[in-house]
């Protein structure tokens, strides 16, 4: 027994009446057409719903050849099997059928056990191209949904630790490791009365502007932006991809944000706003990876660099970036800087010394 | 005609169509008669084509009367209409094609005589 359904086009009335029969009586569905462009119009209107034809080859209208041609040249039936049912003094035309891309042939009168091998194989070759064409659209709608995620996730996280998440060796550098990093912090000063005295959509659209900007120089400079809290923005350098100047790109972006904060503040003065910006820059190793639980992980750097950057932004006044000694021994020469002299910060048991920089020369 | 003279009606083409469809004895009955109603048709066609002296138009009525002839078993009429067939496709009407073509009455009322005689057993 076979299933599936099988249009038998023809143009005598006998003929389909008995191929017809012949094929439901093999368990399969049969459709009748009188001729190919009927048979054209069938399969374009419902190319899903047919699995082979069963062709004759001469017919009023449009012959089988014309009508062969026809559906492999369309892209929406091509694939269905074409058996070419002839009589025996045309087996000629069948070779030109099959070089047509006619899948096979059947000779009248049709005797039944060759019908059911044909038909098989057809029915076969088709399950076989739907099985792809199924998977392919499987394949298709899954790498969508991955791009889609990817998408999603470059917009939540830093670009590096989107494509290190999607690479096939990011699974060791999230598992954890310990490398030099540049840390660079950076936060508002005055946030805080400012907070308190602006509307919530105002507060919103300041931070929203501030953001921005920084967000644009973070990717300028390739930098790994690790987390937004409030004012607070914490970037590091040198992982997960390597940078060997990552000291001088931390100081670049700094001073790159401390410029274009200016025209912010203008505008935001003009509301009446007093915002200031300091900038922490140091250089340590840290652990990185994965840090915080199932459900919520986060890309992290812990290490005493990240401490300081971060105390060294607080310390800062309006304007300043502040390096910390062993991060402007690294661009010594590149860096001009002026010394705040040494500094004490909230746990650091010794007296910090730290740089203002100046500009880059 | 050169050959030996087919047979009328040769039964044992209906007997393997019967075979085919499970001897669905209703339906071997349905088929005759259409290829009874259907066959004047034809017949007609042949006749106005060979009346034209349009061979181009003689072709497919002549080879659809010869394909459904020979899947009922109407060997004599089919092979005379596989003669016109192949003398229509060189292009030419020609006397033997004229005498074939007006044989094919006599054919036919054979060929009706006979399939109505293989029914009504």
């Amino acid at each position: 027994m076979s299933t599936g359904v099988a249009l038998v086009v023809d143009d005598s009335r006998v003929n389909r009446l008995v191929l017809a029969r012949q094929l439901e009586t093999l368990g399969l569905e049969v459709m009748e057409v009188e001729n190919g462009l009927e048979a054209l119009e069938l399969l374009r209107a419902r190319p899903a719903d047919v699995d082979m034809v069963l062709l004759d080859v001469i017919m009023p209208e449009l012959d089988g050849y014309a009508t062969l041609e026809a559906m492999k040249s369309d892209e929406t039936i091509r694939h269905i099997p074409v058996i070419i049912v002839s009589g025996v003094e045309e087996l000629e035309s069948v070779v030109r059928c099959i070089e047509l891309g006619a899948t096979d042939y059947l000779v009248k009168p049709i005797e039944p056990s060759i019908l059911r091998a044909r038909i098989n194989a057809s029915l076969a070759s088709k399950r076989l191209h739907d099985l792809e064409a199924e998977y392919l659209a499987r394949q298709t709608s899954l790498n969508e949904t991955i791009e889609r995620q990817k998408t999603e996730l470059a917009r939540f996280l830093s670009p590096q630790i989107a494509q290190l998440i999607s690479s096939s060796d990011g699974e060791g550098l999230l598992a954890g490791h310990r490398r030099q990093i540049t840390a660079v912090f950076c936060d508002l000063r005055g946030l805080t009365s400012f907070a308190e005295q602006a509307e919530p959509e105002e507060l919103v659209a300041v931070l929203g502007e501030y953001h921005t900007m920084i967000g644009e120089a973070i990717i300028e400079h390739a930098g790994t932006l690790e987390h937004f809290a409030g004012d607070g923005v914490m970037t590091f350098f040198n992982d997960p991809v390597p940078q060997p100047d990552h000291v001088e790109r931390g100081v670049r972006m700094s001073l790159a944000i401390r410029d274009r904060f200016q025209p912010l503040t203008d505008g935001w003065r003009k509301r009446g706003y007093e915002l200031g910006l300091g900038i922490g820059i140091a250089v340590g190793y840290a652990t990185l990876g994965r840090i915080g639980f199932e459900g919520r992980y986060d890309y992290g750097a812990i290490g005493n660099v990240v401490i300081l950057a971060s105390r060294l932004s607080s310390q800062a006044a309006a304007n300043q970036i502040l390096l910390s000694q062993r991060a402007q021994a690294m661009v010594e020469g590149l860096v001009e800087v002026e010394s705040v002299g040494e500094l004490s910060l909230k746990g650091f048991s010794r007296p910090v010394p730290a740089s203002n920089v100046l500009a880059v020369r | 005609m050169h050959e030996p003279d087919p047979p009328t009606l040769d039964e044992s083409a209906l007997a393997d169509v019967s075979a085919s469809v499970a001897d669905d004895a209703e339906f071997l009955a349905d088929l005759v008669r259409t290829y009874l109603a259907d066959g004047p048709t034809h017949l007609a066609a042949i006749a106005d084509a060979v009346a034209a002296d349009d061979a181009e138009a003689l072709v497919r009525p002549a080879h659809t009367l010869k394909s459904s002839s020979a899947t009922v078993g109407a060997m004599r009429i089919s092979a005379r209409a596989r003669h016109i067939e192949m003398a229509a496709r060189t292009g030419t009407i020609d006397e033997a094609t004229r005498n074939d073509a007006g044989q094919l009455v006599d054919d036919w009322n054979a060929t009706t005589e006979a399939l109505e005689g293989w029914m009504a057993r």
